[in-house]
């Protein structure tokens, strides 16, 4: 399959924006989650805006490092679109009262984690590295979360919010698998192995480390709220599908590399991956909030509030 | 004076619409040009057209006829009264040195101290009997056979000339940006190069859009006046700090009793400038420096780490106009003001929706969206020789020679032509260059009685060569977007060197390189 143009993806972005006020937030419907599924929402719905929040600022780092100035502009757009997301996922929170006054849900430990590391190195990651890992986790969020969210909830504007967020997302999936395979051609980007020096830069090694129980911990909370484990495999194997559909794909070292510990992420029963993480996990749960220093002022954007 | 219109108030002054002349149903004033032309016809009276004329004047042409679309002179300084407006380069280099001004109140002067000193201008050397106001250029087109330049108006009058000045300004026209759904707010709208002094911003909620030259010294201002200022921005730019001061007493006292202390000054605040294409024109040590400067501004004012990388361009400095304030940074972290990066998706009734899904709601927006800037193109259609039309043969971008000249187009000269722009020094510098050239040029043509002077089509074909393989060196080229490049990359606007690079390319009039008839 060849490449899609990009020129003509950022034309059709611009051309195709939506905001919070398109919806109703108060229409009908609310009632319909009900009582036993509601704390198991709350929890999900959390993870979920953080995610996309996360993933936004991803994309902010990768604008800084696009190697072409179409590319810098969508990648722009996608930051924009994925707080888009967020701000949405806390609208329907709001919705359905999950929200404590005008707060932002309290982001957990690993997610503090994640966005300290953000923070502070995301900027000095060369573009193929969170041009692999977004796509992944984007991935897992279309393939696996959002339909079970919508086959859970009964809400119509659940079901409204999300008919755009998909259209978003799989855009962002469609630029993401095609820099993809335009890192692995060799010829107009960079060598394999030069690509992977990254690993051992230690800002990498911790922006892992904080990634890595994340994973473990998120996987987790999902399961409890009854997603079959079986659609997260099938997620990934969707992902390694798509990002090893052609050569080029499959050549770039950064595919592989995250096939691989996606695949890892997925089978508990690896207890060689899992221990360790786990203990990671718990470990983490062990650091004081007041040793984290203050949250960057680029979480305190997020709104649920359609208009400002 | 000589120039008077051939068929003047034929309709109406409401019914004569861009419309008619549009369809060609001008008054028959073509057939007969009862119109004795004027030795020089300019068009605009800004400080271009009203420098043009005074040097004419200083070389014994005094036959000169201005034609000034608005009704008072002035032109860039006319035109942007908005809060803040100044000039960013200071205003002892930023003035005639042929006329200079020992009474600049501060180092930077506002617009509205610039405005005066134009007026003066416009007294000292008695131009106010050659203009003529409300005559808005629609045409210029030249009669190889009598070697007369006739200018029309959207009103269907018509003035003439023997050598004619396009004068009107790199930076005159603007328009609201294409945004989608701009009609669709029901707010306030102002252009800041036409400001709207009535409307009263205590307590309302403003957006601005743009970050540009306007834009940074209008912030500070809105500010402090308005409830609430947004400010949305699309790329950042390099902000160096800006050394403004009053001008103490004893400094206006000393440069009126000592002129040549004020031309010392100015010659000073020259070779600095001079120094700065080094670092602003092509990627050099001093680029790196410059960048440093400004980070440090950055850093010292902007203490929020996001905030600062907002902030951050991500170009390399000079590829875009230089900005210089001291008190943008700090106007944007007041409890009333908030910079916003996300892109602007479209407007709407009540306001601003950004990407990230945000219905930005506001009483007015300002546009300090620039200006309309046409590279591959002309503001008016111009015709040459042989039915020749320039916007047509500049449709890939334009071109001239040293700016000043086209081939095909005799006795035509412009200022602020092809690739004559500075970057990093005062454009007046640049104008002088290009008024006392063309000075030379038409007093060719009268002394000699000319019919056409017309620049060699090759000679001007080597000197374009020449500017682009410079060009593509410098940093304007290097890859950022801006109103310096046409669609394609093109650089019609600037020039590739140092001021006084571009005055040795101006000082000499060579004889050879031209057709006389
Ligand atoms: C906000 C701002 C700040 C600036 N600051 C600086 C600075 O600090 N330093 C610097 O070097 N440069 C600065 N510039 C650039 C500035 O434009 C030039 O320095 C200079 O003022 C241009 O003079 P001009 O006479 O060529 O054009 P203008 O001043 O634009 O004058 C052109 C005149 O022609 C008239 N006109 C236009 N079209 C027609 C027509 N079709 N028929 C009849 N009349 C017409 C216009 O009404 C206008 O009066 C600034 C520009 C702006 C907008
Ligand atoms: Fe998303």
């Amino acid at each position: 399959m060849a490449s899609i143009d990009l020129d003509k993806m950022l034309t059709k972005i611009k051309s195709t924006q939506w905001a919070l006020s398109d919806i109703d937030w108060d229409a009908p419907g609310a009632e319909l989650i009900t009582e036993e599924q509601w704390p198991k929402l709350k929890d999900f719905m959390a993870d979920l805006m953080w995610i996309e929040h996360v993933g936004a600022r991803a994309f902010a780092a990768m604008a800084k490092k696009a190697p072409t100035d179409t590319l810098r502009q969508i990648y722009t757009y996608f930051h924009a679109e994925e707080q888009r997301h967020a701000n949405a996922e806390m609208a329907l929170m709001k919705r359905w009262g999950m929200l404590e006054g005008d707060e932002i849900p309290e982001p957990n430990i690993n997610l503090r984690l994640v966005i300290e590391w953000l923070d502070r190195y995301s900027d000095d990651m060369p573009v193929y590295v969170l041009g692999t890992v977004v796509p992944m986790l984007e991935i897992a969020l279309d393939g696996a979360l959002c339909t079970f969210l919508l086959e859970t909830v009964k809400d119509p504007v659940c079901h409204q919010a999300f008919e755009k967020i998909n259209d978003d997302e799989s855009r962002h999936l469609g630029v993401g698998f095609s820099v993809m395979e335009m890192q692995g051609r060799g010829k107009t980007f960079i060598g394999a192995t030069k690509m992977l020096a990254p690993l051992l830069d230690p800002r990498l090694m911790l922006g892992i480390a904080s990634y890595v129980p994340l994973l473990n911990k998120m996987r987790d909370n999902i399961i409890t709220m009854g997603l079959p484990e079986e659609r997260l495999y099938a997620a990934m194997a969707k992902f390694e599908k798509i990002g090893g559909r052609t050569e080029d794909g499959r050549r770039n070292p950064w595919f592989q590399v995250i096939r691989q510990h996606a695949k890892l992420v997925v089978n508990r029963r690896n207890r060689a991956y899992h221990v360790p993480v786990d203990g990671m996990v718990k470990l983490t749960g062990l650091i004081p909030r007041r040793a984290l220093p203050a949250v960057p002022s680029w979480v305190k954007e997020l709104t649920y509030q359609p208009t400002a | 004076m000589t120039t008077s219109s051939a068929s003047p108030k034929k309709a109406p002054r409401k019914a004569a619409t861009r419309k008619r002349s549009a369809t060609g149903k001008r008054p028959a004033a073509k057939k007969a040009p009862a119109v004795k032309p004027a030795a020089v016809l300019i068009v605009g009276a800004g400080f271009a057209g009203l420098g043009m004329a005074i040097r004419l004047k200083q070389a014994g042409i005094e036959d000169i006829v201005i034609l000034e679309r608005a009704n008072a002179v002035g032109g860039t300084w006319r035109d942007n009264q908005y809060p803040g407006a100044a000039c960013d380069i200071p205003s002892n280099l930023y003035s005639y040195s042929f006329a200079p001004n020992p009474n600049w109140s501060r180092s930077f002067s506002g617009s509205e101290e610039i405005l005066g000193y134009i007026h003066h201008l416009v007294a000292e050397f008695g131009l106010e009997s050659h203009i003529r106001f409300e005559k808005n250029v629609e045409d210029l087109s030249f009669d190889e056979k009598k070697g007369i330049w006739t200018a029309t108006t959207d009103k269907g009058e018509q003035f003439a000339g023997r050598a004619a000045v396009m004068a009107q300004g790199p930076l005159s026209n603007c328009s609201f940006p294409a945004i989608t759904g701009i009609e669709d707010f029901t707010g306030h709208k102002i252009h800041s190069a036409r400001w709207d002094h009535e409307y009263d911003f205590t307590g309302k909620k403003v957006a601005v859009i743009g970050t540009g030259a306007s834009g940074i010294q209008i912030i500070p201002e809105l500010v402090k006046q308005a409830g609430h200022v947004k400010v949305f921005q699309r790329t950042p730019g390099w902000v160096m700090p800006r050394p403004d001061f009053a001008t103490p007493a004893w400094n206006k006292k000393l440069f009126e009793k000592l002129p040549a202390s004020q031309q010392a000054m100015r010659n000073l605040l020259y070779w600095t400038h001079e120094s700065m294409a080094l670092a602003v024109i092509w990627k050099s040590p001093l680029t790196r420096i410059a960048e440093r400067v400004a980070r440090l501004h950055l850093r010292r004012q902007v203490k929020d780490r996001w905030l600062r990388r907002q902030l951050t361009p991500d170009f390399t400095i000079g590829c875009k106009r230089v900005l210089v304030s001291n008190d943008y940074y700090p106007a944007l972290q007041k409890d009333n003001a908030k910079l916003i990066t996300w892109p602007i998706a479209r407007l709407s009734e009540k306001g601003i929706r950004t990407v990230e899904g945000i219905e930005h709601q506001v009483d007015c927006i300002v546009f300090a969206t620039g200006f309309d800037v046409s590279h591959s193109g002309t503001p008016f259609p111009v015709k040459g020789r042989a039915g020749r039309v320039l916007g047509e043969e500049w449709q890939g971008g334009a071109q001239a020679y040293k700016s000043i000249n086209v081939s095909g187009y005799p006795n035509l000269f412009m200022t602020f032509g092809p690739n004559s722009g500075p970057g990093h020094n005062s454009a007046l510098v640049y104008m002088e260059s290009q008024l006392d050239y063309a000075v030379k040029g038409i007093r060719k043509i009268i002394e000699n009685d000319l019919k056409m002077l017309d620049v060699k089509e090759d000679v001007q074909r080597r000197h374009n060569r020449a500017i682009q393989k410079r060009l593509a060196r410098t940093n304007w080229n290097s890859g950022c977007k801006s109103w310096y490049l046409t669609e394609d990359g093109f650089n019609a606007t600037m020039y590739p060197g140092f001021a006084t690079q571009y005055a040795a390319q101006m000082s000499e009039f060579e004889e050879r390189d031209y057709e006389a008839v």
